[in-house]
Formats: C-alpha cells, sequence, structure tokens
C-alpha cells in the first residue's frame, strides 16, 4: 500500500517534469505576423509577412527610430512552405495567430484564390477574425510596405479603417475567411472582396519619409469591391455600384449620399438605417426577383436656397426624389453586374433556392446563364426623419 | 494519507526513549498538623524558590494561633493581601474567642476574612498548583488544612485594539493575554445563563488553562462532547499558544487550509456562539478558536454585519474574488503569455511582447523570481525591527520596483501582476487563509508553467476536491455550498439583511434554528401630513 502511493506520487511527478513544456513559446521568441501578402510568381508562390517590432510600438526606450514593422517573404512551391521558408529570413517563428489581414494579390486572384484559402482554413494557429481584400492593380508584396501613421502598424491600419468604412460609408465589405468560403462554396452567391490601392510610390511609402510629413506621400486607400466568379477576379465595381451591393447584402449601417433638389443644387442624405428586402419568385417557371429597400435618413446639408423643410410638402418631394435616384442606381449597378461580370454576387439565386427548393434543384446547374437575363425589379420607400440643428437653412434668408 | 502519518511517527519517534519523560509528580501527600512541617515542606518542594514569599504571624490577641499565608511574588495582588488578609487577621481581629476548643478554622471563615474566592486545600499537589497560578494561601497551626485565596493580581497588557483585525465600524476592543479578562470581555456581550464555560488544565508542566464557552441550547452537545474529547486526548508538556491545541485537535494535518478558526475579537468569538460554535480560549494568548469551522467563515469579518447590507455582499464578493486572483494571477499570466498567446487581443500582446523584449528568462522564472523576492520583502518586514522597517521597505521597492525593470532582468507587466496579487492577499481577512493561499500559488505556476490553462484548471479542481473532503469537527468544510444548503446561502456570497437571516446556518444537529422573528421596516408613510 505504502509502496504503491509512493509509486504514484513519484509517476506524477515525472509527468510533470517531463512535458519540457512542450508547446510553450515565450513572448519574445514570437514573430507576430499582423498582415500577410500572397502573390503568385509565375508557378510559385510568394508569401510577405508583415511582422511587428514590438518594442518599436509600445517600448519607452529611446534611440534611434525603426520602422515599426519589417516585411519577411520567401517564395515556395505551396503557400505553406513558402511560410516555413521564411525562417530562413527571420529570427523567430512566424506566428499568424493575430493575423489582422490577409492581402491577396491581383495576379493571384485573377487566376483563382481557391488554392491558397486552404492553408488558412486548415492552419490550426490562425483564428477567423482577420479581413481578406484584394491589391488593385499591384502585388500584395507592396501594399505591406507601406509606412501609416497615426495607427502605427500598417497592417492594423488597413483593418481599423476597413471596418470603420465599412460602418461609416458603405463602399466596402469586410470580409473574414468563413464568409468567403462560404460563398465560394454556394452556387447562388459569388464573393466579393475589397480592393486596396497603392496612392503615389511605394519606394517612398515604405521609409520612414511617409510617416514623418503631414500629408503623407503614398498611402492605402479602399476602392471599391472585387467581383469574383467563381474563385477568379473578373472585375471592379466603382464606389457607387459598391454600395448598392452592402445595401442588398444589408451590410449598410450608415453612408451618405446626395440628391438633387429641385433648383439643381445638392442636399445630403445621411441614411442611418437601411434594410432591404429580397423576394425570389418563380413566373412560368422563369425566376423573378423583386428588391424592397428602406432607407431611414436625416438631412445632413442643404445647399439650396429655396427649399422650405419646414413644410411637409418638400420632405415628400425631397423623398421622391430620392426614391427615383436609388431605384436608378440599383438598377443600373445590377444590370451591369448582369452584363458586364456575369456573377451573382448579389446572392440572388440563394434567394431563389431559398423561396423555391424545387425549382432551383432544375437551375443550379445553369444558374450563371439564368442570372443574366434575370428580372429584377426594384422598389424604394426612402423616409428622412431630422433636420439636424436648424430647420431653414441660413442660405433661405440670404436671398 | 496513512503512511505519511506512519514515515513521521516512525522517523521521529524515538524507540529507546519508551514512556515520554514523565515531569517530576509533585508530592499527592496530605497536609500536616504541624505549621512548621508545612511550610519547610513547600519551600522544600519549590527549592527554596526566590520569588515564593511566606509571612508567618499570630492571629488573635487572648489565645494567639500561629498562621502563614504564602504567594508567588509578582502573580499575588500584594496590595490585596496587606489589606485583607494581612490588616484583618492581625489588627482588626474582632472580639471573638479564638480558643483551641472552638473550630477556630470555620470561625476564620465564615467571620473574619473578607474575601470573596476562598477554597479549601488539603494536600500540596492542588495547593502548590494554586499557589503558582497566584493564589494566596493561608495555613493555621494545628490544623492539616488550609485556605486557597483568590487574589491573583498581575502585571497585565490592559484591553487594547485589535492589531490584526481592524474595522472602521464597530468594537475596537482584543483579547488580552489573561483568560479571566476574555471569558468577561464575552460575557459582557452575551448576558444570558445558558452560556456556559468550563475550565480545564492541559499541559504536564505548564498547566494552562483552557476553556471551552459554549451557549446550552443552540450549540449541538455533540460538539461540545467531540471538543472535550479531543481535549483530553491531549498530552502534552506545555501549552503555549492556542496553536499548540489547534494542531492537536484539528480534524485533518496534511492540508494547507485551516480548519479551525481563530480570532482576538470578542465580537466575532459572540457571534460564533450565538451561531452555535464552541469557543475554546486559552490563557496566555489573547487568540481565541472557535469550532467547527467552515470556509465562508474565513471569508467573513466582523464589519460585514456592521455596515448595511448591499456594502457587506459587495465587499465580500470582491473578497471571493481577490482570493482567486491572489491564487490565480501569476500562473494565468505565466499560461497566457507562454501557451495562449492566441487569447490575447493584439495591441496587449504587442505591448506585452514589447516589455518581454531582451528579458532574458522564460516568464515562469521570471515569476517565480519576483513572487520569492516578495515573499522574502514580507517575510522581513514582518520579523524585523521597527526602527529598520522604513529602510528596508525603501530598498525593496526600489530594487524591486525600478531597478528590476530598468535593468531588463523582468518586464514592467509582471511587476504589475505581482504587485495585485500582492495586494489581493492581503484583502482576505483571515491571515492563516492568505498563507494558504500563498502556499498554494506556487504549485500552481509551476503547473501553468508546465501545462498552460489546462494545468491551472486541473490544479483548481485538485484544490475544490481536497476542500470538499475537509471536515472540521464532523462539519463539512464547504458548507453550505457542498453540501449545498439554499436557505443557508443568505450568509456566504451574499450578506441578506437583518431580518432576512431568520436561522442560524446548519451546522449538525442544532435544536434551536430561529435567529430573527423581526419582518422587513415598513414605511410609515407621509408624516409630516396633518
Amino acid at each position: 500500500m505504502k509502496r504503491r502511493a509512493l509509486l504514484l506520487c513519484v509517476v506524477i511527478l515525472i509527468q510533470l517534469f517531463v512535458t519540457g513544456c512542450w508547446s510553450r513559446r515565450e513572448l519574445n521568441d514570437l514573430a507576430i505576423a499582423v498582415g500577410i501578402g500572397i502573390d503568385k510568381i509565375g508557378d510559385q508562390y510568394q508569401v510577405s509577412a508583415q511582422v511587428v517590432l514590438p518594442s518599436q510600438i509600445a517600448g519607452s526606450k529611446g534611440g534611434s527610430p525603426q520602422s515599426p514593422v519589417n516585411l519577411y517573404k520567401a517564395t515556395g512551391n505551396t503557400v505553406y512552405e513558402a511560410l516555413r521558408k521564411i525562417t530562413t529570413l527571420s529570427p523567430r517563428k512566424i506566428y499568424i495567430s493575430h493575423l489582422r489581414i490577409l492581402v491577396l494579390g491581383e495576379d493571384l486572384a485573377k487566376e483563382g484564390i481557391s488554392s491558397v484559402l486552404d492553408f488558412m482554413s486548415r492552419d490550426t494557429d490562425t483564428r477567423n477574425d482577420y479581413f481578406i481584400v484584394v491589391a488593385k492593380d499591384t502585388k500584395a508584396e507592396d501594399t505591406l510596405k507601406i509606412l501609416t501613421s497615426l495607427e502605427k502598424i500598417p497592417a492594423v491600419r488597413l483593418f481599423s479603417s476597413l471596418e470603420t468604412s465599412e460602418k461609416q460609408w458603405a463602399p466596402t465589405s469586410t470580409v473574414t475567411l468563413g464568409t468567403l468560403i462560404t460563398e465560394l462554396v454556394s452556387k447562388g452567391k459569388n464573393p466579393v472582396l475589397t480592393g486596396v490601392v497603392i496612392n503615389g510610390n511605394v519606394d517612398v511609402g515604405q521609409t520612414q519619409k511617409n510617416v514623418e510629413t503631414v500629408d503623407s506621400p503614398t498611402e492605402l486607400k479602399y476602392s471599391g469591391l472585387a467581383v469574383f466568379k467563381e474563385d477568379k477576379l473578373i472585375g471592379w465595381l466603382n464606389p457607387e455600384e459598391s454600395k448598392v451591393y452592402n445595401y442588398l447584402t444589408n451590410k449598410v449601417k450608415s453612408t451618405v449620399f446626395y440628391i438633387q433638389c429641385p433648383e439643381g443644387k445638392k442636399v445630403s442624405l445621411d441614411v442611418f438605417e437601411a434594410h432591404s428586402k429580397i423576394k425570389g419568385s418563380m413566373h412560368n417557371d422563369n425566376p423573378e426577383i423583386s428588391i424592397e429597400q428602406h432607407i431611414e435618413s436625416d438631412i445632413g446639408e442643404v445647399q439650396c436656397r429655396n427649399l422650405d423643410l419646414t413644410n411637409p410638402k418638400t420632405i415628400t418631394e425631397l423623398e421622391q426624389i430620392a426614391n427615383h435616384k436609388v431605384v436608378h442606381l440599383f438598377e443600373t449597378t445590377i444590370k451591369k453586374v448582369q452584363q458586364e461580370f456575369k456573377s451573382d454576387i448579389f446572392g440572388f439565386g440563394e434567394v431563389i433556392h431559398r423561396s423555391n427548393p424545387q425549382a432551383w434543384k432544375k437551375l443550379k446547374d445553369n444558374w450563371d446563364q439564368t442570372f443574366v437575363n434575370l428580372p429584377v425589379s426594384v422598389k424604394t420607400d426612402i423616409k428622412i426623419r431630422q433636420l439636424g440643428k436648424v430647420t431653414n437653412s441660413f442660405l433661405e434668408e440670404m436671398k | 494519507m496513512g503512511f505519511l502519518n506512519r514515515t513521521i511517527t516512525k522517523i521521529f519517534k524515538n524507540p529507546t526513549l519508551g514512556h515520554p519523560n514523565p515531569t517530576r509528580e509533585l508530592p499527592k501527600e496530605p497536609l500536616k498538623e504541624n505549621l512548621q512541617d508545612n511550610i519547610e515542606h513547600i519551600k522544600k518542594t519549590l527549592g527554596n524558590s526566590t520569588d515564593l514569599v511566606v509571612r508567618d504571624f499570630f492571629i488573635g490577641s487572648k489565645h494567639k494561633i500561629k498562621a502563614a499565608i504564602f504567594y508567588t511574588d509578582g502573580l499575588a495582588d500584594s496590595k490585596a493581601i496587606q489589606d485583607f488578609i494581612l490588616e484583618s487577621l492581625v489588627l482588626e481581629i474582632p472580639d471573638l474567642s479564638l480558643v483551641p476548643e472552638n473550630d477556630n478554622y470555620s470561625l476564620l471563615k465564615n467571620h473574619m476574612l473578607t474575601v470573596g474566592d476562598i477554597k479549601d486545600a488539603t494536600e500540596f499537589h492542588s495547593l502548590l498548583t494554586s499557589l503558582l497560578s497566584g493564589d494566596v494561601i493561608l495555613l493555621l497551626d494545628g490544623y492539616a488544612k488550609g485556605f486557597t485565596i483568590g487574589m491573583r493580581g498581575w502585571k497585565d497588557r490592559g484591553v487594547s485594539e485589535s492589531a490584526t483585525e481592524t474595522v472602521i465600524r464597530g468594537p475596537k476592543e482584543a483579547f488580552t493575554e489573561s483568560l479571566r479578562t476574555n471569558t468577561a470581555l464575552i460575557r459582557r456581550k452575551i448576558k444570558d445563563p445558558n452560556l456556559w464555560l468550563e475550565t480545564q488544565q492541559i499541559g504536564r508542566i505548564t498547566q494552562t488553562d483552557v476553556s471551552i464557552m459554549y451557549i446550552k441550547g443552540i450549540v449541538d452537545d455533540g460538539i461540545v462532547q467531540e471538543v472535550h474529547t479531543r481535549l483530553d486526548r491531549i498530552d502534552i508538556d506545555g501549552i503555549l499558544e492556542s496553536g499548540y491545541i489547534e494542531e492537536l485537535i484539528e480534524d485533518e494535518t496534511y492540508t494547507p487550509f485551516p480548519t479551525i478558526h481563530h480570532t482576538e475579537r470578542p465580537d466575532v468569538i459572540a457571534a460564533a456562539l450565538m451561531e452555535g460554535k464552541v469557543a475554546i480560549l486559552v490563557d496566555g494568548t489573547p487568540i481565541v478558536m472557535t469550532v467547527p469551522t467552515t470556509f465562508v467563515s474565513f471569508m467573513q469579518t466582523a464589519e460585514d454585519y456592521y455596515q448595511r447590507a448591499d456594502v457587506g455582499t459587495l465587499v465580500r464578493m470582491l473578497r471571493y474574488f481577490c482570493i482567486f486572483i491572489s491564487l490565480l494571477a501569476p500562473s494565468l499570466y505565466v499560461a497566457i503569455t507562454t501557451f495562449h498567446q492566441e487569447m490575447l487581443p493584439t495591441t496587449l500582446l504587442i505591448s506585452l511582447a514589447a516589455q518581454r523584449e531582451g528579458v532574458p528568462l522564460p516568464a515562469f522564472i521570471e515569476a517565480l523570481l519576483m513572487e520569492l523576492a516578495f515573499e522574502i520583502l514580507r517575510e522581513a518586514s514582518v520579523r524585523m525591527p521597527q526602527t529598520i522597517a522604513q529602510s528596508v521597505s525603501i530598498v525593496g521597492t526600489l530594487v524591486i520596483g525600478t531597478a528590476a525593470v530598468d535593468a531588463g532582468i523582468v518586464s514592467a507587466a509582471m511587476l504589475i501582476v505581482v504587485a495585485v496579487t500582492a495586494i489581493s492577499s492581503f484583502v482576505l481577512p483571515a491571515f492563516d487563509l492568505a498563507l494558504t493561499v500563498r502556499m498554494l500559488r506556487f504549485p500552481m505556476m509551476f503547473l501553468a508553467a508546465s501545462f498552460g490553462l489546462f494545468g491551472i484548471i486541473i490544479g483548481v479542481i485538485a484544490i475544490v476536491l481536497h476542500m470538499c473532503s475537509l471536515r472540521s469537527f464532523g462539519v463539512p468544510y464547504m458548507s453550505p455550498f457542498a453540501p449545498f444548503n439554499l436557505a443557508d446561502q443568505k450568509d456566504t456570497f451574499f450578506r441578506m439583511p437583518r431580518w432576512a437571516m431568520f436561522t442560524r446556518p446548519k451546522l449538525i444537529n442544532q435544536k434551536n434554528m430561529v435567529r430573527v422573528k423581526s419582518t422587513p421596516p415598513e414605511k410609515p408613510g407621509d408624516l409630516t401630513e396633518e
């Protein structure tokens, strides 16, 4: 009995020691990668990792200012191989749990993105909270080179400005790996990704000078959505059209658009609530889509002199103009996507699938063709709620 | 734990001693009739100790009777001896016939000795014990018996403010080293005839008075019986502090958790007695123990009950939170920064990583070093003379605080963690529970460094299981959590309003459970109306 108890103690103690803390990694053994860019060069993948230099971000030590991040890149036959090859350059293991942004090069996107996504979804270190964007007209590597101010880490800047612009301005879209893969797999919806462009010279952008001046010579900017067909990039939507995409996918939280008042000048509307209902139906074996868009907005800015906002009729009139404008915008955008890209990024197929699963079985194999000529009717219902701090503009009194 | 017990006994019990060496038994022989013989005997037994005062004198004017008083200098009240024994017997002897034919002994007791506490002594053993406890012995020539007169009066520390359990609202007084003062402090609070007090002497050499106190009718008789049994079992040469007794009567030796609560506040003891607990008072120490003890009593302070219920509840929850911080903060820091970096927000990770840049030690060693340094400082500050305390604390803060971080040996974040841990451990009202947490912190850190959060969870589960297995005088240590008792939750995490604490906490087989019969106060309506 005594011997057995002693043995048990020894076994437990040995277990404690032989583990050798096997998966232990100290904070200062990690190269925290916040941004990863993937480009295709010939047959090979080039992976670039933007790694944070913590002491430059949070340290209080003096000394000459270094760049807050380093970029390590390597090429390989697969993404994983390239990523591991980086250790030949970097002193520490690339740690990608805190990835904030994954940039895909335009060349890669045109060839198809699905081959690189498997690694990202399989790797046990990654979390699904980073955003995926496409580098427009440039290599992914270059977008990770640009230094930014205000938010010192460029990848974190890309992350937060995408998040903010989706909330406040709407023509961008935050896509995470989960959504992207769901949309790739789905037959009734094709994915979109936000595009990031470099405004200015890359060589200037990667030097400290870029953050030393008030007006940075080189800046990263989001611009429109990249339209995919299956997993291949086939074209770009401009910001206005991108906004329509966000309205239809119910992603608009707040945005601003303008309408023209009867005298020809402009009125800005501040949208604070938008909700769209897409309904699918079958008419003689032909699918149809009807869209109902509700928008609630406040008046944000008035440039017109002859506008009596205290009169309810004026408000109704403005609402009419807005309705007209939005319907027109919706229709032209949908038409463009149908005719030019032939890719169902709005998920109309999914709508048909939900409303009529039987019909979808027949439609799904040929959906791309059907989508091109799909009749879509748009109805909008725009409400103007509040006028802000003043009622009529002082411009009216200046007459 | 059986084998541990056996091993320890085997190693430390020297078999060659056989029976433990008994002290020189005081002679159990009866007193003699001849006073001179008695005096000689007592002097001889005490080895002519210089603090023994023997004063012989004559009583009465006509028929003089030879008498002698004995007392230990410093233990008896010499002023009272002067006033009430010597003066009344030698000078103010009333006109009573002290004749050899009469029973002068009873006459003296009934008519002359103007003292309250008088007992008879017939043999040397009890006489000597009384003498050494501070009583005065009066022997008469011709009688084989004498008086033991209670006139204890030694230099005593007065009742002072509690140093270890301070409160803002509530009584400030604390127990003293004198057993009698302590019982009086409790009686001052509970004037019920059912408050019973029993005293016995424990310790072959020290003959220390140990009293147990309980309220008959509220306490469970079985527990009183159990306390008696355990106290009677003690065979030891001396008791110098209640800790001696605590170790000899506690249910489980091999546990880091204290299973007997102790305090130096009379109000806490009074509250415990009213809950049906038994108080054990030991002469010579201001610390009084209560049994049975549950874990929750270590998390309660007297002030919880003096402040309003909401304040009491919040403060108590803070305490439970602090016990977790104090036990787990360094382990969590080690586990998260070495195994689970993905759990941290990115910005926090980067700022932690920045602090660890250039720190040569692994996080675990860093934590271990800092905790060790803190423990050393704390121990030093308890032991060192007050006069140099300030300089040590300056060195401590400077060395540990600033220099270590500046030198890049430890990171600032680790310093914050250690500091928070330390402060949290001082929040715990019971010092011995704080010690427990202090001890357990190190194995937890070790588990965290080996297995990460997984190890911490294993450690916490093990501790909770162990706590649930403990008992204190038959009462489950974790009650009323395990076994769960809904009604008793009123005084655990929460401190319900006074009127809602209807019943006493359920220990074992209490009969008298009702505590409060008042209902919540009602609003009187608007009194200003005519």
